[in-house]
C-alpha cells in the first residue's frame, strides 16, 4: 500500500466574504479495523486507522475529527467553514501507527 | 455467525425485528462486541434512553446500503454553531458502535459534517450533538445493509 496519507482537499473556487463554504477531503488510508482476517494466511490484519484529523485556519482550530476504525477505507470528510478572511487552511492528521501528515492550501476570499 | 442467507432474511423481516434483540453480545475473533449503551456511557456518560430525540438534527444516509464498507452519512443541524460543542456518530450494531467525534467551533459557520462509515450489519446510525451547556440531542436513521463491512 503505497502513498498512505495522501490527501486531496477541495474548496470552492470562488468564495465571497461571509459565505459558508464546504471543505471536502479524501485521504488515502487502509483504515484496517484489526478484526479482519487475511484470506490467504488466516491471520488477523493489524489495526491501522486514522485517529485524529485537525482543520486549522490561519493557525486557529476550526474542527477536530476524532476518528476510529468505523470510518470507511480512504476516508472522506466534509465540513463547513465560514469565510472571514483569506488565509491558509492546514489539515493535520495522524494514525494509530504513528503516521503524521500535514496538508496546506491557500484559501482566497474575494 | 450469520450466513449471508440469514442476513438477507433478516433484512427482509426488517428493522423492527432487529430492534427486538438489542444487547446481544456476540464474540467474533475473540473480540467482544461493545453494546451501544456501553459505547454511549464511555463517550458521553449516558445510556440510550437518556437521549432526547430532536427534530433539529437531520441524518442523511441511504435507506438500503449495498455495501456496508462504504455508507455515506451526512449530519446537519438547525442549531447555531456557537452552541454546539461536538457531533458524535454511533452505529448500534458495529463491534465498536462509536464511529467518530467531531469538535466544532464558531468558525464552521453551520452545524454540518459528512463522511463515509462502515456498518457491520443493518443498524440505526445515530448522530448525537453535544451542546455547550452539556445537553445532548439525538437523531437516527435506520440503514439496511445487504453486505457487511466490518467482517
Amino acid at each position: 500500500m503505497a502513498r498512505i496519507g495522501r490527501a486531496i482537499v477541495r474548496v470552492p473556487r470562488r468564495i465571497s466574504k461571509g459565505q459558508v463554504f464546504k471543505v471536502q477531503m479524501v485521504i488515502t488510508h487502509p483504515m484496517e479495523t484489526g478484526l479482519r482476517k487475511d484470506k490467504k494466511t488466516g491471520k488477523l490484519i493489524p489495526a491501522h486507522y486514522l485517529t485524529r484529523i485537525e482543520f486549522l485556519f490561519n493557525g486557529k482550530k476550526v474542527t477536530t475529527i476524532h476518528s476510529g476504525p468505523g470510518i470507511s477505507k480512504n476516508p472522506y470528510f466534509a465540513i463547513m467553514m465560514k469565510a472571514t478572511e483569506s488565509g491558509t487552511l492546514t489539515i493535520k492528521y495522524e494514525d494509530n501507527k504513528g503516521g503524521k501528515w500535514e496538508k496546506s492550501l491557500k484559501v482566497s476570499i474575494a | 455467525m450469520f450466513t449471508r442467507r440469514d442476513l438477507f432474511k433478516l433484512a427482509g423481516v426488517g428493522a423492527a425485528a432487529l430492534l427486538m434483540a438489542p444487547g446481544s453480545v456476540k464474540e467474533s475473533f475473540g473480540v467482544k462486541k461493545i453494546s451501544i449503551d456501553d459505547a454511549l456511557k464511555q463517550h458521553l456518560g449516558v445510556t440510550l434512553k437518556d437521549l432526547k430525540q430532536s427534530n433539529l438534527i437531520t441524518v442523511k444516509a441511504p435507506t438500503i446500503a449495498e455495501s456496508g464498507a462504504n455508507v455515506p452519512v451526512q449530519v446537519k443541524a438547525n442549531i447555531p454553531v456557537e452552541q454546539v460543542e461536538a457531533i458524535y456518530i454511533f452505529a448500534d450494531n458495529n463491534f465498536n458502535p462509536w464511529v467518530t467525534k467531531v469538535e466544532l467551533s464558531p468558525m464552521n459557520g453551520e452545524v454540518f459534517f459528512a463522511t463515509r462509515i462502515k456498518l457491520a450489519k443493518t443498524s440505526p446510525v445515530r448522530a448525537v450533538i453535544k451542546m455547550k451547556d452539556g445537553s445532548l440531542l439525538m437523531a437516527f436513521k435506520e440503514v439496511k445493509v445487504t453486505v457487511g463491512g466490518c467482517g
